[in-house]
Order: structure tokens, then sequence, then C-alpha cells
């Protein structure tokens, strides 16, 4: 009896420890055993957040999957996700311009009450304004958390206007004009890059410089506007330039062939994203290294200074358990917190959202680039896409026929005209 | 199942006077026939009619998942559109033009090879499991190497071609008059040696007697193919015809990842038009019809070639 209940005391003390010890790891750790499932683009920031994911299971205790895809296949998986309700990611990345979707639908969770919620913790005052609308605002709802905003930028090869007594074009006018004196084909130097090729490749450049150029794609009333005076106007600068200045291959470019063709030194000129910057200061990819300055993208004269953004936000699965969004919100506010967008930016990430990491010391010393950044997050543009749900839909009808002209079987205003009647059909 | 099994194994059928045994023995083959048949019919129900079927009610609705507001019955008014859409007329016209010239150009090229292969001899052996590689490689990943190899500007043929000028410096993928030559190009590379194997096995199988009859009575080696080798393999080349067409008439792959229809859109293939429709814009509505579209296409291919088939069955065996 007595050695049953010296045994007995001895389970119960060790019961009683455990479970003490476990009440305090549960209040250390909070979501231990929760596991999230994170559907990601594979972009820069895409292996940076696997890499992190174990630092967020030590600061929580929950674990992070990351699912890394191309564009195409995020895309249809996660709607095939939200249109099943099968809640089999729990947070998504969201693309800029597909924030009118999935306002639309409801697919995410519109973070506005947590924001509230929490506001002492997020500290947003220090996130751009601008970012946290385009990336993830659409008509009040905060359908996704700004989690990576990108710069458009225009990178240019500093010796050759140097070399030609030429200064970084301020305005479109200058851009044109230096593209065609910095081409010659006979040394294989072309003074301009961008996407040609059909599909969102072209599409999204063109709207780019079709927006720089004076152009818009929607009208005063939100109703499609393709074929108006100024976008026929642009898209045919677009064509002569792709005609005279670009790499011949170009129209058959997306964005890894325009990369390319710059890191390779046969590019003078290229707008790009600027989380695409990076590279270019890397020997291992790029043979101008040392040559490269980035600059503000160029506006038309007597426009507006406002800058392309776009980028990426963090959205939570609408259909996930209320467990599961608890989770993943405190993964949100722990992703987009000072220390940690630091952190992900020296390993690479190249993607920013707080004012304080673009003045960070530490970033500036090994991206020189980034006051440009922070002067574009101040007068972004994220609507020159416009995030309305039918933009996939105008998306595809422009590359088709921004691609047609640049090849050849169309005039920018037969082309443009068309796109318009199909786009109307749309609304 | 049990039962019948049990009951169909017993041999005093005609005495047991109840139960199952009571029906002719006729009757319960059949229905123990049907009974194994059962998983195999519900199989292609499940996986082949029921999917059918649902493709055709989705044709004729306006059903777009990301609006499902905007759900609604419209009858066949997706196809009236479809017949109306410039984009698809000139999808099925491109994929007619793709599917005639690579299957017309592997069977010359695939005759050509099987009859060079046909003796049994070490080096023909080697031959054949060499060119049988491209066979083996995902029409993705060969549309993939093709895309890297022609690229214009830094591609290892395209930026030879471009600067020879044989090709437009845009590249040929990127010109809209040779994409889809290209594209016909990289079909027959890859599939010519399949054409090429199921042809060799047809001459394989001709009768050895009739030739050695043509040789010793004097006729050309022309005079015998025309007169005794073709007739004979046309069984063969009709199923190599029927394999292939059906399968350059759904092209997608290859055509997906090297130029997604563009220039413009003179690659636009069927299948090229309803993933983008489906899976792009989650346009199910349309994507069924053009699907369908597709699949009466294919069927109306296949049919004329199965009657063909044993049409020249029945003359080669003289009934």
């Amino acid at each position: 009896m007595t050695f049953m209940k010296g045994n007995f005391q001895k389970f119960a003390t060790v019961c009683a420890v455990a479970l003490m010890t476990g009440m305090a790891q549960a209040a250390d750790k909070p979501l231990e055993g929760v596991t999230l499932n994170l559907a990601s683009m594979n972009d820069q920031f895409s292996a940076v957040l696997a890499q992190i994911a174990p630092k967020f299971k030590e600061a929580t205790g929950a674990e992070l999957k990351v699912d890394i895809m191309d564009y195409g296949s995020l895309l249809t998986k996660t709607t095939a996700d939200f249109v099943g309700h099968t809640a089999g990611y729990d947070l998504i990345t969201m693309d800029i311009v597909w924030a009118g979707q999935f306002a639309a639908n409801g697919y995410t969770v519109d973070l506005n009450e947590l924001m509230k919620r929490d506001a002492k913790d997020l500290d947003s005052a220090d996130i751009y304004p601008k970012l946290m609308e385009a990336l993830g605002n659409y008509k009040g709802k905060q359908v996704a958390y700004p989690f990576a905003g990108y710069a458009n930028v225009l990178a240019y090869r500093k010796d050759l206007f140097d070399a030609a007594g030429l200064k970084a074009p301020e305005t479109m006018e200058d851009l044109v004009a230096a593209a065609y004196k910095l081409t010659d084909p006979a040394k294989k130097q072309y003074g301009f890059v961008a996407n040609g090729q059909k599909g969102p490749a072209v599409a999204q450049d063109w709207m780019q410089y079709n927006a720089e150029m004076g152009g818009a794609i929607l009208d005063k009333d939100g109703k499609p506007a393709l074929n108006s005076e100024a976008n026929i106007k642009s898209l045919t600068v677009y064509r002569d330039l792709f005609k005279k200045a670009a790499p011949p291959g170009a129209a058959d470019y997306d964005w890894g062939g325009r990369e390319e063709s710059f890191r390779q030194g046969i590019a003078a000129t290229m707008q790009t994203w600027s989380v695409g910057a990076p590279g270019y200061y890397d020997p291992k990819t790029s043979k101008v290294v040392g040559k490269v300055a980035i600059a503000l993208a160029p506006r038309g004269k007597g426009l507006p200074k406002i800058y392309g953004i776009g980028g990426w936000g963090m959205a939570i699965n609408a259909d996930a358990k209320d467990k599961q969004k608890e989770a993943a919100w405190t993964f949100i506010k722990w992703v987009t917190s000072p220390a940690i967008q630091k952190e992900m930016n020296l390993a690479g990430a190249g993607s920013y959202i707080r004012k304080s990491t673009v003045a960070d010391k530490d970033l500036n010393a090994k991206y020189p680039f980034l006051p440009v950044l922070n002067e574009v997050f101040e007068n972004g543009d994220g609507d020159y896409r416009p995030r309305i749900p039918e933009y996939p839909e105008i998306q595809d009808i422009l590359g088709t026929a921004v691609n047609s002209v640049l090849v050849g079987t169309a005039e920018p205003k037969a082309a443009l005209d068309a796109a318009q009647e199909a786009a109307a059909k749309l609304f | 199942m049990t039962n019948i099994a049990m009951n169909l194994s017993s041999t005093d059928q005609a005495r047991a006077p109840s139960g199952l045994s009571s029906i002719p023995f006729a009757t319960r083959r059949k229905f123990f026939l049907v009974a194994m048949a059962l998983p195999a019919v519900a199989y292609v129900i499940a996986l082949g009619v029921f999917p059918l079927v649902k493709g055709i009610w989705y044709s004729l609705y306006e059903y777009n998942l990301l609006k499902p507001a905007r759900t609604h019955f419209v009858g066949i008014d997706n196809y009236v559109n479809l017949l109306k859409d410039a984009d698809f007329r000139g999808a099925i016209a491109n994929t007619v033009i793709f599917t005639v010239f690579s299957v017309a150009i592997e069977l010359v090229f695939g005759f050509i090879i099987a009859l060079a292969l046909w003796r049994d001899d070490r080096f023909n052996r080697v031959c054949l499991t060499l060119i049988l590689i491209p066979v083996t490689i995902t029409p993705l990943v060969v549309g993939l190497i093709f895309k890297g190899l022609l690229l214009a500007d830094y591609g290892m043929v395209g930026y030879y071609l471009a600067q020879w000028g044989l090709t437009d410096p845009r590249g040929l993928f990127a010109t809209p008059s040779t994409a889809l030559a290209t594209l016909i190009f990289i079909d027959i590379w890859e599939w010519t040696p399949l054409v090429a194997l199921i042809l060799l096995a047809g001459l394989k199988a001709l009768p050895g007697d009739l030739l050695e009859a043509a040789a010793v009575d004097g006729a050309t080696a022309w005079r015998t193919f025309r007169s005794i080798t073709l007739p004979l393999m046309l069984p063969a080349v009709m199923l190599a015809l029927t394999l292939r067409t059906i399968d350059a008439f759904r092209v997608f792959d290859s055509v997906f990842v090297t130029t997604g229809g563009g220039p413009g859109n003179s690659t636009n293939t069927l299948m090229v038009y309803a993933v983008k429709e489906g899976l792009s814009f989650f346009n199910i509505g349309k994507a069924s019809a053009i699907a369908n579209i597709a699949l009466l296409g294919v069927a109306i291919i296949a049919a004329c070639f199965i009657l063909m088939i044993r049409h020249f069955d029945k003359r080669a065996n003289g009934r």
C-alpha cells in the first residue's frame, strides 16, 4: 500500500509538472499544433518566405507550409479552392489586380475589423498609404494586407548614356529620343526593351507605358475606353519603339526574356519592377554590373508625377475555420512587422511596404536604389491596370490586340477598336 | 452475386424448385455477365458519360465561376456566339491546318522510315530504338526545349537562323507567318517515329509469299510497293492516321508553352482557346461549348476513319 501510495504521489507530481510545463508552453506558443497552408506566387519573396517559416514556428508554434506556384497555377488553384469552398489554403498571396474580383465574390476575409482590433500591434502608419490602398483595399473592403510592394522604375545603362552625352530621361519624350539614339543593330545594341509576348506580358507593359503617355484603360465612369485618342497614340509610339529600337525578338519576350536581354547588355533602357533590380548587381547572372542606374520612370511632358506600383497582398481564405483564420492573421502581423520585413529584404525578397524598411541603413548600403522606391511609393498609382472584377478579360483582350500590332498584323486604331468592342461586352 | 455464382456452379439446377434456379440458365448467364460488366460500366459512366452530359448541360448556360450571380439558362446562345466569333473561327482554321499538315507529313516520313527499317537486322533495331526517343518526351517539355532553341536573340538555333537571314529577325515563334508552321514542325519531329513504328508493325505482318511471288514475276520495287505493299498496308495506315489525327486535333501543350496562341491569334487552336476560357476566366459555359464542338470534330474524324478501315479491311480480305 505504502509502495502504491508513494508511486501514486510520484506519478501525480510528474503529471502536475508536465501539465504546468505544457501550460507554460501553451502560453508561450499559443498556436502550437496549428498548420497554415500558404499559396504563394513564385517570386523573389517566395523562397524567403519558405526560409523564414521555421522562425514563425519558433515564435508562435504554428507550422507554415509554403506552396510556391507560377502565376497561372496560383490563380487556377486558389480560384478552385474559393469556388469549391474547400479551404485548402489558409493564406493566399494576392496580385494587386485581383482585388476587385476577391471583393466582389467575398473570397477572402475583410480585414478591417481585425485591423481595428489589433491597431496597436500593426504600426500601420509606417506602411505607405498608397500601398495599403492598392495592395488589398477595394471600395472600402480590405481583402488583403499589403505584403510585397513593387515600384515601377526605369533601369538604364549609365555607361551608354554618359558615352552619348545623354542625361537620365525625365520625360517620355526624352526616353523615346534616347532609345532611338542608343540603338545600333550592327553592334547588337538596342535603346529599349519591353514585353511583347501575347497575353499578360505585353498587356501589362503597354498599360504602364500607356499611363505614362497620358492614356487610360477606363473612362471617368469606370467603363472601358480602350480606343481613346491617347491610347491609339501611345500604342503607335510603343509599336515604333519595338520596330526600330528594341531587340528583334522582343515581340516574343515576357518578363524573363526582357530581364535577360537587359542583364545580357543588349538593351540600354528598360522599365521594370523594382523586385528585379537586385539581379543587375549580381555578377553571376548579369553582364552589366556597375553600369546600371535605377531612376524614376519618366512621364509625358506636363503630366502629373505619379508612378506605377504593383505587388502582392496577403489574404486570408474566407472559408478557413476560425482558429485557422486567427492563426493566419497572426502570421500576417508577424510577417509585415518591421523586424521581419527588414530580415526578408536583407535576404533578397525585394518586397517593401514600410517607410522604415525603405529608409533602413543596412538595406540602403546593400541596395542603393531604395530612395527611388520611396519616391514611387509616396506618389504611387496602383490603378493604371484597373483593379476591377473584369480585369483578367480586359488584360487578355489587350494582350492579343497589342501583340497583333507589334507583329504587324493590325494597325493600332483597328486593333484597339476591336478590343474596345470586345471589352464593352463584359460590362 | 455470390448467389448467382453458386447457382451457376450447381449441376442440379433443373430440379431445384425455387429461388434463382427457377430462372432459365441462359437468363441467369446473361445476368451474371451483366453483373460482371457493371463495375466497368459504372466507371465509364462516372468518368466518361457523366462529365460529357454535364459538359453539354453547362454549355447551355451562361455560367462563370467568378460571376455566380449571372448564371442563367441561355439555350444554344453559347454556340451561336461562338460561330459569330472571329477568334473561334480562326481557332478552327488553325486546328484543321495544323492537323492536316502535321499528320500528312508524318505519314509520308513515317512510311519512308518504316520501309528503310523493314529488314530485321541489328543496325535497324538500334536505329528504331534511337528514333523513338522524341516520342518518350512529354509534349510540354518538347515545347519548352524548342522555345529555348529558337529564341531569336539568344537561342542556340534561332540566333543563327536570324543572323543568316533565314528567318525574320523576330524569330520563328514571333512571326505570324511562321509560328504555326514551326509548331507543325515540332509535332512532326515528335510524332513521326510513332507513325513509323505502327507502319513497321504493319510491314512486318505482310505475307512474305506474295512479295516473293512478285519478285519471281519480275515486278519492279515501285510496282511491288504500289500493287502489293500499299493496298495491304492500308489498315495499318488508317490506324496510324486515326490515332495521330485525333491527337493532333486536340493539340495543346506545345502551343501553350511556346506561343500561347500568338502572335496575335495566329496559332490559337481549339483546345488553347477552351483552356483559356475555362481555366483563366472560369467561363465554364463558353469553355464547355468550345470543348463540345472540338469533341464533335474528333468524333466525326474518328467515325470516318473507322468506316474507311472497315471498307479497306473488307476489300483486303476479298469480302
